[in-house]
């Protein structure tokens, strides 16, 4: 069986005194594509941030590769291996392409391996090489998220979680962007955690999935199977 | 833009910040060392070296600090007590100052960023270190209702001169140093964090980036630079008091940063010096008629850029330079 990269249990979380979550249980093993997905405002954003230690969590457990990470400040478990491509990108606008990798590559063992990955960003997103000197506020939307994901590859993950990576793209991009979560699984040993909108894309290539609503997992199951899950079809209608 | 490249745009930063203070410190020689010009340019150099440090905190870092100062007054008071009363030459008791507006800085700070303080609650936090620090120097048993007097002792070694010259070519090696501090930050790894932070905290912190660390050190470096300067600042100040620790000036301070361009070292630079050399002018002509009349075009000024070039002066040049090269590209084409 698969080591498990990340274990949520029972977990309550949200911001301040507003709860958005309530009670999460999640698990993504070693080399799965898992994704995530509900309407907005279901807590998907906040279960990824809760994993990251940037909300307030009332209750639960977070593991990573079985290690208690709670109590860890959120560059800490970056370290460990689990980085996040933010929903809106996130992209540092006023710095160049080469710079916003740079700043992705924060760790320790991440600037002591810096070139290789730089070379492996590259060779994912020729396109990046191209601009590396531009600043990055002049990118298009499908550049810029190539960016956003290479900067996240730039800290060297295991675990990679996606925030609606498709948001705002054009379709032709979209699908770009769903191949390379899939390379990155089969080509760079990622695990990968995804949140998305597109509902039926994501479920083609996840292994599994959790459907998400008001703070609460209400099903679970194989990304193909959920596809045709009827209640799933009947609430995203999925044709 | 490769490496070779970027070594030759640093330097060319380098080559110029030393063209530039090389320029400054010709200056004398043609207002033929008149003492009145001197010490404005001597206040205005002065500034520069202020506002180019809050870019640090404020243009690189993004935090609206506004209690420069706490750490100019701080620095300078320890400075200038320990050369009045244990006779330590201000050589030594700069660093220490620096030293002591460091600590300050890492104790206000460290809590601060701990527990997420940003924008406007900063900006007020710092405002209120200023005037608490004013009320604590005030009590009998540090500084009192009095001004405090260097002792009269002349000469390099105590950076205090009967003319003003010396003083003014002091301040032009530190504003270099400065920019050139500014510059290395801005070029290395340091300055892409903090710049990131700036630009979307959360997408750093998501990256793994320490913000809190960075913010600190970039308000600790800020600080340093500040407290160093405090002794020149009570030197041309003549007397030290719990007025040192000085509000408006402070919030000035962060308001030519701001005019300046977030980010920018030249734009830092040239806001200061001149909005610090009109102010001056403003003051020694309206100044008895409309006090405050300073601070008001400064007010007038932050609201224009506000509207038409939030990236302030460095913003203009930017915008003046792409017209410049465009009609250039166009010139050849012909
Ligand atoms: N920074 C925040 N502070 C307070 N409430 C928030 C914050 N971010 C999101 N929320 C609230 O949390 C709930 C879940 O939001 P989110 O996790 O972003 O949902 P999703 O990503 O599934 O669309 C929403 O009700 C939203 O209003
Ligand atoms: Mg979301």
């Amino acid at each position: 069986m698969a080591e498990t990269m990340l274990e949520l249990k029972n977990v309550e979380a949200g911001y301040g005194e507003f709860r958005v979550l309530h009670g999460i249980n999640l698990r993504v093993d070693k080399g799965e594509i898992v994704a995530l997905v509900g309407p907005n405002g279901a807590g998907k954003t906040t279960t990824l941030r809760t994993i990251l230690r940037m909300t307030t969590l009332y209750n639960g457990e977070i593991r990573f590769k079985g290690k208690d990470i709670r109590h860890l400040p959120t560059h800490k478990i970056v370290e460990e291996g689990v980085t996040m491509v933010p929903e809106g990108r996130g992209i540092f606008n006023p710095l160049t392409v080469y710079e916003n990798l740079v700043a992705g590559a924060y760790t320790k063992k991440a600037q002591e391996k810096m070139d290789d990955t730089l070379e492996f960003v590259f060779s994912l997103f020729p396109r990046l090489k191209e601009r590396r000197n531009q600043i990055a506020g002049t990118l298009s939307g499908g550049e810029a998220q190539m960016l956003a994901i290479a900067r996240a590859i730039m800290s060297r993950p295991e675990v990679l979680m996606f925030d609606e990576p498709s948001l705002g793209l054009a379709p032709k991009i979209v699908l770009e962007v769903f191949d390379t979560v899939v390379k990155l699984r089969d080509e760079a040993n990622m695990t990968i955690l995804i949140v998305e909108q597109h509902v039926k894309n994501s479920l083609e290539i996840a292994d599994r999935a959790y459907v998400m609503e008001m703070g609460q997992i209400v099903l679970e199951g194989e990304g193909k199977a959920l596809l045709n899950d009827e209640r799933l079809k009947k609430a995203y209608l999925i044709i | 833009m490769g490496w070779g490249e970027w070594i030759s745009e640093s330097k060319r930063y380098i080559i110029g910040t030393l063209v530039l203070g090389g320029l400054l410190a010709l200056v004398p020689f043609a207002i033929n060392f008149d003492m009145y010009y001197l010490l404005i340019l001597s206040t205005a150099l002065l500034y520069g070296v202020y506002v180019v440090a809050w870019n640090i905190i404020g243009g690189y870092a993004g935090q609206l600090d506004l209690a420069a100062f706490a750490y100019i007054g701080l620095g300078g008071i320890v400075a200038a007590e320990l050369f009045t009363i244990y006779g330590v030459t201000p050589w030594v008791g700069m660093f220490v100052g620096a030293g002591v507006a460091m600590i300050l800085a890492a104790a206000i700070g460290y809590p601060t960023f701990r527990f997420g303080i940003k924008d406007v609650w900063y900006a007020l936090m710092s405002a209120a270190l200023v005037v608490i620090l004013n009320n604590i120097f005030h009590l009998p048993e540090l500084l009192g209702s009095l001004d405090h007097y260097l002792p009269s002792k002349y000469g390099w070694m105590y950076l205090r001169f009967p003319t003003y010259e010396n003083l003014y070519w002091f301040v032009t090696v530190t504003l270099v140093v400065a920019m050139l501090i500014n510059l290395k930050i801005s070029h290395s790894k340091t300055g892409y964090y903090l710049r990131a932070i700036r630009e979307d905290e959360l997408a750093a912190e998501a990256l793994g980036i320490d913000v809190r660390k960075y913010k600190l050190l970039a308000l600790m470096m800020y600080a340093g630079i500040l407290g160093f300067m405090g002794y020149v600042s009570i030197v041309i100040q003549g007397t030290y008091s719990y007025h040192t620790f000085d509000s408006p000036n402070s919030i000035t301070i962060a308001i030519m940063g701001i005019i300046g361009g977030l980010g920018s070292i030249a734009g830092a630079f040239t806001s200061a010096v001149t909005l610090k050399i009109i102010g001056e002018y403003l003051r020694s002509t309206l100044g008895a008629s409309i006090p405050g009349i300073h601070l008001l075009i400064y007010g007038l000024l932050l609201i224009i850029v506000g509207i038409f070039k939030p990236d302030g002066l460095a913003g203009v040049w930017v915008s003046l330079k792409k017209k410049f090269v465009k009609k250039n590209v166009r010139g050849e084409k012909k």
